[in-house]
C-alpha cells in the first residue's frame, strides 16, 4: 500500500521554502515540496514521538547574516539549530534523533560554480556531527527533485521523486 | 533552419502567434514613442486589454481606486509595469495551459516561467540592464518544450533513459531523440511570429549562452534565471536538472558562483511578485 492510501492527505502541515517546524502532534504529516537543490532534514524522536522537517536553501548563514537572524531556515546551520532547539523543547532528546535528509540536486557541472547542491549535503554533513547527530537515512545529489513527508504517528519518511508516480519509504 | 521549420510545421496544435507583444517591443526600441500609439496596439487585443487592467488593479499591483481603461493604468503605473504586464498575460496564455510529455504537471510550467522571469529581471536589475527585456525573454524561454511536448508523448521514457545512461543534458537527449531541441524551437518560433532579434538569439541560446553573441548577456540572464527557478525547486519533470553548467554566463556578467546563492534569497524575497504572475487570469 502506498503512503497516500495509508495515510490519506487531510493533516498535511506544508513546511515552505526556508522555513522549519517541530511538532508532537501524531495526526500530522509534515511535508516539504520540491527541493530542488535545497537540502530537507526530517528529524524524529520515537520515544518522546516529537519530530520536525527543515527546508534549507543555502550552506551557510555566513552569506547572509541579516537574513539568517530574521528566517533563520533559510540556511543549514541557523536552520538545523533552530529546528533541534524546537525539538528538544517540546522534549526530544537528541541522543535519540533519527536524521533523514533529502534533497541537494545538482546540475551536470565541472566549473563548481553551480554546486549549491553539493555544497548544501557537504554543509549538512559537517554539521550534523557537531549537534551529536546521525544520518538514518538519505536520498541526495542526482538530477531529481524531491519531495519529502514525515509520517508523525509511525516517524516514517517518505520521498516523491518529480516525474515518478509513486512515494518511496527513505 | 528548414528542419526547425519543418518540425513546427508538423505540429498539430500551434499555439495562435501573439500579435501585440512582438510589436509593442520593437515600438518601445524607438526614441519619442507616442503614447496613443501604444494605447491604440494593445486594446487592439480586447480580452489582452481588459487582462492586463484587471491584473492592474489586483492586490499586488492594485491602487486605491481602480483603473477603469488603459490609458489609465498608465497614468498610475506607468509604461514600463503596463509593458510588463502584457508581456506576463501574452506569455501565461501559451505557457499556462496543460502541457503533456516532459512530465509536466498543470502549472509547474507557468510556475518555472515565472520564477525565471522574477530572478533575471532582479539581475537586470542590479546589473543596470533593460529588465523589461530580460523579464520578457526569460518568461518566453521555454516556448520550445510546448511545441516539443507533443512529439514527447510517447517516447517521454526514451528521453529519461538518454538523460541517466548516456549522462546527457535535456537538450541533448532531445537533440538526438527528436532530431531538434527545445531552445532551438523556442527561438525560430518567436523569429517567426516577429520577436526582436536579440530576443530570438538569447531564447535559441539559452542553455549555452555565449553562442548568443552579439546577444550573450540577454541570453546568460535567461541561463541564471533558469538556473535558479530550478535550484529553489521551481522545475518540472523526472530528472529536472539534467541541464550543462556554463561558467561563461556569470562572466558575462561579470558575476562569479558566490552571485548566485544572493539572487536565491532575492528571489525568494519577491515571492510576492512570482505569485502574482503564477495566479494571472485565475
Amino acid at each position: 500500500m502506498s503512503f497516500s492510501n495509508k495515510s490519506g492527505f487531510e493533516n498535511r502541515v506544508v513546511i515552505g521554502l526556508a522555513e522549519f517546524t517541530a511538532t508532537k502532534r501524531l495526526d500530522v504529516v509534515l511535508a516539504t515540496y520540491s527541493l530542488g537543490s535545497c537540502l530537507g532534514v526530517a528529524i524524529y524522536d520515537p520515544v518522546a514521538r516529537v519530530g520536525g522537517l527543515l527546508h534549507a536553501m543555502l550552506p551557510d548563514s555566513n552569506l547572509d547574516p541579516v537574513k539568517a537572524a530574521r528566517q533563520p531556515g533559510m540556511f543549514l546551520d541557523t536552520g538545523l539549530e533552530g529546528l533541534l532547539a524546537a525539538a528538544v523543547k517540546l522534549g526530544a532528546s537528541p541522543m535519540r534523533l533519527q536524521v533523514y535528509i533529502a534533497g541537494g540536486a545538482q546540475i551536470m557541472d565541472n566549473s563548481g560554480f553551480f554546486s549549491i547542491g553539493k555544497r548544501n549535503y557537504s554543509a549538512c554533513q559537517e554539521l550534523l556531527p557537531k549537534l551529536g547527530l546521525t544520518v538514518k537515512a538519505e536520498h541526495v545529489g542526482g538530477l531529481v527533485n524531491r519531495t519529502m513527508y514525515l509520517q508523525m504517528f509511525s516517524g516514517e519518511v517518505f520521498l516523491k521523486v518529480s516525474g515518478q508516480s509513486k512515494e518511496s519509504s527513505l | 533552419m528548414k528542419e526547425l521549420d519543418d518540425y513546427i510545421n508538423k505540429v498539430q496544435h500551434l499555439p495562435p502567434a501573439p500579435k501585440v507583444l512582438p510589436e509593442l517591443m520593437s515600438l518601445l526600441g524607438k526614441e519619442d514613442v507616442d503614447s496613443s500609439r501604444v494605447v491604440d496596439l494593445i486594446t487592439y487585443d480586447p480580452s489582452l486589454t481588459a487582462s492586463v487592467i484587471q491584473l492592474c488593479n489586483s492586490a499586488y499591483f492594485g491602487a486605491a481606486t481602480p483603473a477603469t481603461d488603459l490609458q489609465e493604468a498608465i497614468t498610475r503605473l506607468g509604461f514600463q509595469q503596463i509593458f510588463r504586464m502584457v508581456a506576463a498575460v501574452t506569455a501565461s496564455r501559451l505557457m499556462k495551459p496543460k502541457t503533456k510529455g516532459y512530465g509536466i504537471h498543470e502549472g509547474e510550467l507557468w510556475k518555472h516561467s515565472v520564477t525565471a522571469a522574477v530572478a533575471a529581471q532582479l539581475m537586470a536589475r542590479e546589473l543596470g540592464d533593460d529588465e523589461n527585456e530580460v523579464f520578457t525573454a526569460a518568461l518566453l524561454h521555454d516556448i520550445g518544450k510546448i511545441i516539443l511536448a507533443q512529439g514527447l508523448e510517447n517516447i517521454y521514457t526514451a528521453l529519461i533513459e538518454e538523460i541517466e545512461k548516456n549522462q546527457q543534458a535535456l537538450i541533448e537527449a532531445e537533440k538526438k531523440l527528436l532530431g531538434v531541441q527545445h531552445a532551438e524551437i523556442g527561438g525560430r518560433l518567436l523569429a517567426r511570429w516577429k520577436f526582436p532579434s536579440n530576443m530570438v538569439a538569447a531564447i535559441w541560446f539559452h542553455h549555452q549562452p555565449s553562442m548568443a553573441a552579439p546577444h550573450e548577456r540577454l541570453a546568460s540572464y535567461i541561463y541564471l534565471g533558469n538556473m535558479v527557478a530550478y535550484f529553489i525547486g521551481h522545475g518540472f519533470g523526472h530528472q529536472a536538472f539534467a541541464l550543462r553548467g556554463r561558467s561563461e554566463a556569470l562572466e558575462v556578467l561579470e558575476l562569479t558562483g558566490d552571485h548566485l546563492p544572493h539572487f536565491m534569497i532575492q528571489t525568494y524575497e519577491n515571492y510576492e511578485a512570482v505569485e502574482a504572475l503564477f495566479h494571472l487570469g485565475k
